[in-house]
This record gives C-alpha cells, structure tokens and sequence, in this order.
C-alpha cells in the first residue's frame, strides 16, 4: 500500500481544521474532542472506502457531521461515565483553550442554535466553504443552506452582536 | 433567493460580479443595510478569532495517538505539523492562550519614550517604526536577514491592500503596516519576562502577535519572490 502513509499524513494534517469544526458544533472541548478522536477513528476503519482524487476534506467532514449528528440524537439517553483520571487529564487539556473568553461565548451562542443552522453556520462561516460545497456536504438543495444560513447567524448576531 | 438572501450571498462572495455590483450599489445607497453588513462582518471576524486559533493550536494527546493505529506505518506528523504551519515563517506555540491576551497586549502609543535611537517615534498620535526598526523594515528581506537585531517575520497585505510586516527584536516583536507617513506600528508586544535574547528568537512568534497578524492578513503572506519584488516597488 505506497499511499498509506500520505493518507495518515493528510488526516494529521487536517485534524485541526477538523477539531475546530468539532468545536464549532459541541457543547464543549471535551465533547468536541471526543468527536475528533471518533472521526479520527472512523477515517482510519474506513480508508479503502474513500476515493483517491477526490475531496479528504469533504470526507472526512462527512464523517464528522455523520457522526456528530448520532451523537446528538443520542444525547439524553445516557448520561457518559468517565473514569476521574481520564476526565481530569481532559479537562487539563481543555482549560488552556476553554481559557478563551471569546471561544466559549461563541460555543454558547452556537449551542443555542437549532442543529440544521448550527452545522451550516460551522461550515461557512467557520469552516470557510462556499455554498455549493457546503449543500454538496449536507446532500441539501443550495437554496436550503442559504435559508439556514441567514436564520443561523441573524439569530447569532442578536445573541453576541450587541457591541 | 430572498431579498436577504441575496444580500447575505453579497457578503459572502457568492454572488455573480455583475449581481454582486448591483447589491453593492443598493448597500451603499442604504444606511440601514450598510450598517447591518458591518455588523456581519464583525460576527464572521469574531467567529473566526474565537475558533481559528484551535486550527492553529498542537493536537491533544490523545488526538495525536487515534492517528497511531496499530497496524498503520508510522506517522509523519512532524511533516504535517510543518505543512500546517508552513504559511508562517516562525512556528506559532501556545496558540491555545492567545485570544484571552489579545485585547490587553496592543501597546497604547503614549508610553512609547521619544529618544532617538528609539525604535518606534509618534506622529500625530499614531505610533511609527523609526532607527534601526524603521530601517530593518524598509531594507531586509525575511530571506536575507541582515546584521541588526530585528528579525523580519512575514509579509503580507491587510484588507487595505497596505503591505505589513511582522517582526521581532530581543526584548519585544510586533506587526508595522505602510503608510504614506512611513511603517505604523499596529501591534508590539513585549517578551515575557526571562525569555529575551535568543531563546526568544528561538521560540517562535508570540501568540498575541501571530493572533493580530492573522486578524490583519487578507490573502496569504509573500513568498520571497514576492516580498522582493514588494520591496523593489517601495512596499507599496
């Protein structure tokens, strides 16, 4: 296999691009870690199934809105339990960025949002693709995402925009 | 499309040129919309201040062992970690603790000691590059560093279209811009106490400054092509 080893460079590589859109998505670090890692985990399971040529990226931020999506439906039918040494060393890698004053203002006011807007505005505003790539992503008609699109952040702003 | 649609898809660069024209003239015409699409363009620029940095920041651990899968080859993360960062010239650590220090780590221009050999002098209340820092800016090249102890970083243009500078001495580092009146100093931010000299240099950027300098670039930095031929041209 003479590609393995640039398709783990690559997925390195685009982690954090990938953590950061778990982030724009989760209600905090923790969880938008635990998303990383199980995306992270998924890619490296599923490789044969992605096409060489085409978009990594756009694959693997499948893989995590897929996966982000049965989290959140999941959610409330069981509360995790974690062992207190993992859940201290997490949260000892969190405080350094939860540490930003904006960052969790921003994760709160996109909490607030419903899902459906919520992924639209991490991945255009966020993430910086174009609508097209982004209803491409979602498998969403174009004119879909642009009406998420201006509910999400028009609800944004009246939450963070009062400066 | 909507009406506010339309004018969303205007600020976000997804209109056709001759529709985007259109939308632009109707903004300017109207007070209201032209406040509504500045107070967008903040949001977009606080979204991206509040997550950008987590892009920038070192994976977690344990992120960084998902990708060691047993059966897989070994991971050339150092090589992907370089391609990342590859767009700045220094690496950037700590990117983690940045946004918190941003706002309290801008010099104000009023402590600034008026001296000749200082580096920076004010001018009509704006804070300039002067001495040796005005002459590091205006004469070396990132590729070719010359024998003072300022260290030019990246060069690139901001949403002005003006060209800046990033650059570090031993005892501070900060971003100067061009402008008619010479390099305004948009950011200095001091060493941290016990880390000047060379270990600083060593170091990488300070986080505050990489935090301002990716606030500041529109488009991506020079290459050194780019940056010499910016520099035939007066930086203009």
């Amino acid at each position: 296999m003479p590609s393995s080893g640039s398709f783990e460079s690559e997925l390195a590589a685009l982690l954090p691009r990938l953590r950061r859109f778990a982030h724009a998505l989760s209600r905090n670090g923790a969880d938008a870690d635990d998303l990383t890692q199980a995306t992270a985990e998924r890619a490296l399971r599923n490789r044969t199934q992605w096409q060489p040529g085409t978009q990594l990226d756009s694959w693997l931020y499948r893989i995590m809105r897929n996966l982000w999506i049965d989290t959140v439906r999941a959610r409330g039918r069981r509360d995790k339990v974690e062992a207190p040494a993992e859940l201290a060393e997490r949260l000892g890698e969190d405080s350094a960025i939860e540490a930003s004053i904006d960052l969790k203002r921003m994760m709160d006011a996109m909490q607030r949002l419903p899902d459906e807007q919520r992924e639209v505005v991490a991945l255009i505003l966020v993430e910086g693709f174009g609508y097209r790539e982004t209803a491409e992503l979602l498998n969403l008609p174009i004119g879909t995402v642009s009406s998420r699109l201006v509910r999400g952040r028009t609800a944004l702003l009246a939450m963070v925009g009062e400066s | 499309m909507t009406t506010d649609e339309k004018f969303f898809a205007w600020l976000d660069d997804e209109l056709s040129e001759s529709e985007s024209a259109a939308m632009e003239r109707k903004v300017a015409a109207d007070p209201t919309l032209a406040r509504l699409a500045d107070e967008h363009r903040v949001l977009k620029a606080r979204l991206n201040r509040a997550f950008d940095p987590i892009a920038d920041a070192p994976l977690p651990q344990r992120l960084q062992a998902a990708l060691r899968v047993p059966e897989a080859e070994v991971v050339d993360f150092g090589a992907a970690q370089r391609r990342r960062t590859a767009r700045f010239s220094w690496s950037v650590p700590q990117w983690s603790a940045i946004a918190a220090t941003l706002a309290v780590g801008i010099l104000v221009g009023t402590m600034v000691p008026q001296r000749s050999t200082s580096p920076v002098a004010i001018e009509g209340g704006r804070v300039y590059a002067a001495a040796a820092l005005d002459q590091a800016l205006t004469s070396e090249l990132a590729s070719a560093p010359g024998n003072s102890d300022v260290r030019i970083g990246i060069t690139f243009r901001d949403q002005s279209g003006a060209i800046c500078r990033s650059f570090a001495q031993p005892a501070a580092s900060g971003l100067a811009c061009r402008d008619p009146k010479g390099w305004r100093v948009r950011g200095l931010f001091a060493a941290p106490e016990g880390q000047g000299g060379a270990y600083r240099m060593a170091a990488g950027m300070d986080p505050n400054l990489a935090a301002l300098v990716d606030l500041t670039m529109a488009g991506e930095p020079f290459d050194a092509a780019q940056e010499k031929a910016a520099k035939a041209r007066g930086w203009r």
